[in-house]
């Protein structure tokens, strides 16, 4: 299980805007080197930021949960270990990074054309955000509402048709049917 | 009516010129040589006309209404069953019961049976009408009506099987009118159509068999566009449009049956001794056709389920309902016509006729409609769908009756031919 | 393969024996022959393992395609809810996509399943248009020309997956109403569908069908167990631009796994491939026993000319 130990041993760089480099060389990251909290706000467009207990987290799961290799510390899917057992700490370890926003774009939908190319299936910025974090929530009993983490916005509640942008009756749901 | 003739002094129009020897005026051909009153007391007379009004009485609204708002003001406006009664009896219906055409054509023209020809010219009309109120059935049911050309004119679709019924249903529309031109053109005086077409009428009926195959047979093709939805045992892959196709056959035959027996009983004044002296003899010859038309048909239905092995379906619900359709609607009119036949039983004859009419009516209406979709649920239709329905057919009676008044169909035209 | 040879050519020659032959263009030999897709079409793997019924590919869609305001806001999850006759909601007039929600007994949590227009390889919907409104371009979609649509609905007839709706509610602006992938203001400049973009979860992943093809057969690979060793799609009606992966078998989502492998096409053809007979056939058949049957009379016509010579 995870402990103590295990934790202090890694840390986590989850920001998108807000993070910065990691500074110095070193095998693995220390849990002292982790930002307290994260602002998660590059994609908030039709929902606002998300402000992110990095630390609390921290105190939950090893960072290879999230950060897979990057920190490290060894994946947490041996699926990942055929590969990625024992590897360092990479140079940057922010989902950015190596999570493209635009996922389904012409430029980066070229890049996977490379026939040597083994990660075919990563996701993109916001799925793995929520693959990961709602994924765990799911399993764990964390909280799984869209609102939950972050508030709709104006222009979230004018796409969704709903708060102030709510259709006048909104009644039951008929289709053409007289 | 038979009412007409008391009110006329001789018999009605039958030639050019009037028994004191003048001729009749277009004007007076047309009120069939009545005056507006007397024409006017004569259809108030006809209790049929009543029935007739108050069909168009609810009816009219409701199609100005389909025009006006759109096809969901009047249908359930289903998109799971995208075709409805406009389509399922108007088109699918209308189409095999005005096979009678081509059959007859077939008969007199290429077969060289003249003994037919007293009716021919009725089967001829019978099946013009059917098609012209195919494509009015469509007009209402097609979203955009007005661009019923498009087929032909403006995209085409060539590998469509809809693109050769709208092709084949055009021309052969064309066909019909061209074959009845002569009667048109006898009643009208203009002899000189009458003897162009004459002198095609050969290439016209051979065009006619043409048009006729593919076409009956593209309207059950139209349904292996969706072989999945129509229940198994009204759909083959294989045989589905020969399945049509030689129903069109009986159904037809038994619609000219029913529908001179109509103009036997019902408008006898406007029948010559020709027609009613050879009608009974050539109805029992109709039924003959009809009969080996329906065994053919039999066979091929049961070889389509041997064919996809669907046997097991037969003890379902549908099995069932298949084989009722089946019994009533082809089994039974087949062993009545048999019999009448062999019997010279014209009245049972003409029964069976009318249960063949219904049971293709009948087929139809379950393979566009009831078992369509047979996995999901069952649609039905919107009662001013019904009535619609029931009001193009209405119109569809009342032009059968005012060109059978008038037009040389059911009597020789006396005058110069 | 010989069957198949003599057939496609029935087939052509039929056409062009079709009254309509002088008017035609390139159309029949398109349909005739075995048409595999696109190579560069794209296409989209729906994964029901990922999809937590947000509605939010429902609201962008909306938006994107510019349909009518809901009656229900997109955030309001009652709509699983709504049956009709039984079924789950579909697409209409004014839903190019819809979500349903599924509770199996065996699953602790329901399972959701995301309705569009599949963009099949050979469109059940295009090859039964007699006006040709629809096109599958090369980039893989299947979209409609709701300027020359006559409003027939045989696409809806022919469509497997029951997806085109009718716009009935108009009497003057009616016309078909389906899912186009976008076509028109993302997927020809090189971008994903607006759903696409939309999903939180990343259950729909958009890429060139070959590869995402491939990327489906390598999710099922690398994560053992947690899917149905099956890619709906790929080889449904000819297959599919959009398929699905499940972790459930997809019957019990409510898709029809009955679907023929062939294109529906291939089920007409039959039918096509007698119309040349008839064109050919007929006329001479008919015109002999014209001929034979008729040929007492003629006889008898010349004995009474040469008679009447003599």
């Amino acid at each position: 299980m995870l402990t103590r130990k295990h934790l202090a041993q890694a840390a986590l760089t989850l920001a998108v805007g807000a993070l910065l480099s990691w500074p110095g060389p070193g095998r693995t990251m220390d849990i002292s080197d982790a930002p307290e909290s994260i602002e998660i706000d590059s994609l908030s467009e039709l929902y606002g930021p998300v402000a992110f207990d990095h630390l609390m987290h921290t105190d939950m799961v090893r960072c290879a949960e999230c950060h897979h290799h990057t920190t490290g510390t060894g994946p947490a899917s041996p699926f990942c270990g055929r590969c990625h057992e024992g590897t360092e700490e990479a140079e940057t370890v922010a989902c950015t990074d190596c999570h493209p926003a635009k996922r389904f774009y012409a430029e980066y939908l070229k890049t996977l054309e490379n026939p040597e190319l083994y990660h075919i299936d990563k996701p993109g910025l916001k799925g793995a955000y929520h693959l990961n974090c709602r994924g765990c929530h799911a399993k764990v009993g964390g909280p799984t509402g869209c609102q939950d983490c972050h508030e709709i916005t104006k222009a979230g509640e004018k796409r969704f048709d709903t708060g102030t942008f709510a259709p006048p009756a909104a009644g039951r749901h008929r289709p053409a049917d007289h | 009516m038979k009412d007409i003739v008391s009110d006329v002094p001789a018999i009605p129009i039958v030639s050019h010129e009037k028994p004191d020897g003048t001729r009749w005026t277009l004007k007076e051909k047309l009120w069939l040589g009545l005056s507006p009153a007397e024409y006017r007391a004569q259809f108030f007379r006809n209790p049929v006309n009543w029935l007739l009004i108050g069909i168009f009485a609810v009816g009219i609204p409701i199609i100005l209404q389909r025009y006006i708002f759109g096809l969901a003001s009047v249908t359930h406006a289903s998109n799971d069953y995208p075709w409805g009664l406009f389509l399922g009896f108007g088109l699918f219906g209308m189409v095999p019961l005005s096979a009678s055409g081509f059959m007859l054509g077939t008969t007199v023209e290429i077969f060289g049976r003249k003994d037919f020809h007293p009716i021919e010219r009725l089967a001829l009309l019978n099946g013009l009408l059917g098609y012209f109120f195919a494509v009015i059935y469509l007009e209402v049911d097609l979203g955009m009506p007005w661009r019923l050309p498009y087929p032909m004119f403006v995209s085409l679709g060539p590998a469509a099987v809809l693109f050769l019924v709208a092709w084949h249903v055009a021309t052969y529309l064309s066909v019909q009118i061209a074959e009845l031109v002569p009667a048109f053109c006898e009643w009208y005086g203009w002899l000189k159509g009458k003897r162009f077409i004459r002198s095609i009428i050969l290439g016209l009926t051979i065009a006619g068999i043409i048009l006729s195959t593919l076409h009956q047979g593209a309207l059950g093709a139209l349904f292996t566009y969706a072989p999945g939805k129509v229940h198994p045992l009204w759909y083959s892959d294989a045989f589905q449009w020969i399945h049509f196709f030689c129903s069109s056959i009986f159904a037809g035959l038994s619609m000219l049956i029913v529908s001179s027996s109509i103009c036997k009983y019902f408008m006898r004044w406007r029948c010559d001794d020709t027609f009613l002296g050879s009608v009974d003899r050539l109805t029992l010859g109709l039924a003959k056709g009809c009969s080996y038309a329906m065994i053919t048909y039999l066979v091929i239905k049961i070889v389509a389920v041997a064919h996809d092995n669907e046997y097991a379906y037969l003890l379902t619900g549908w099995g069932q309902y298949y084989l009722l359709e089946l019994g009533i609607g082809v089994v039974l009119p087949m062993f009545l016509f048999a019999y009448g036949v062999k019997h010279a039983r014209v009245g049972l004859v003409r029964f069976a006729a009318v249960i063949s009419v219904l049971g293709i009516i009948w087929n139809r209406i379950n393979t566009a409609m009831i078992t369509f979709n047979w996995n999901l649920y069952q649609e039905i239709p919107h009662w001013k769908e019904v009535w619609i329905t029931i009001t193009i057919y209405a119109l569809y009676f009342i032009t059968y009756r005012f060109i059978l008044y008038r037009l040389p169909i059911l009597y020789e035209w006396q005058g110069e031919k | 393969m010989k069957e198949k040879i003599s057939r496609r050519s029935f087939f052509k020659g039929g056409l062009a024996g079709t009254v309509a032959a002088s008017v035609m263009k390139d159309g029949p030999a398109k349909a005739a022959h075995d048409f595999q897709g696109y190579p560069d079409a794209m296409g989209v793997i729906v994964d029901l393992t990922r999809c937590v019924g947000c509605r939010s590919c429902e609201a962008a869609c909306n938006k994107e395609q510019k349909l009518p305001r809901p009656a229900e806001p997109f955030d309001d999850y009652s709509v699983f809810e709504h049956m009709e006759h039984g079924q789950k909601r579909r697409t209409d007039e004014a839903h190019y996509t819809v979500v349903n929600k599924y509770e199996l007994p065996e699953i602790d949590h329901p399972l959701f399943r995301k309705i569009q227009c599949n963009h099949c390889n050979e469109p059940a919907c295009l090859t039964s248009c007699f006006v040709n409104a629809y096109t599958k371009t090369p980039e893989g979609a299947v979209i409609y020309n709701p300027k020359v649509c006559v409003g027939c609905r045989t696409c809806m007839v022919a469509c497997p997956f029951y997806i085109p709706a009718f716009r009935y509610s108009s009497a003057f602006h009616a016309r078909i109403m389906k899912c186009i992938f976008c076509y028109d203001t993302r997927l020809k400049y090189g971008k994903p569908p607006a759903c696409v973009e939309a999903c939180p979860q990343e259950a729909l992943t958009f890429g060139k069908r070959k590869e995402i093809l491939d990327l489906a057969h390598h999710r099922i690979r690398e994560n053992p167990g947690k899917y149905v060793d099956y890619v709906y799609g790929e080889h449904e009606v000819g297959g599919t631009s959009w398929m699905y992966l499940s972790s459930v078998p997809f019957d019990k989502l409510g898709m029809d796994m009955h679907l023929p492998r062939e294109p529906i096409l291939k089920f007409v053809k039959d039918f096509l491939a007698i119309v040349p007979m008839v064109l050919t056939i007929w006329p001479a058949l008919f015109a002999g026993i014209h001929l034979l049957a008729t040929r007492k009379d003629a006889m008898q016509q010349q004995r009474n000319d040469e008679n009447g010579e003599g």
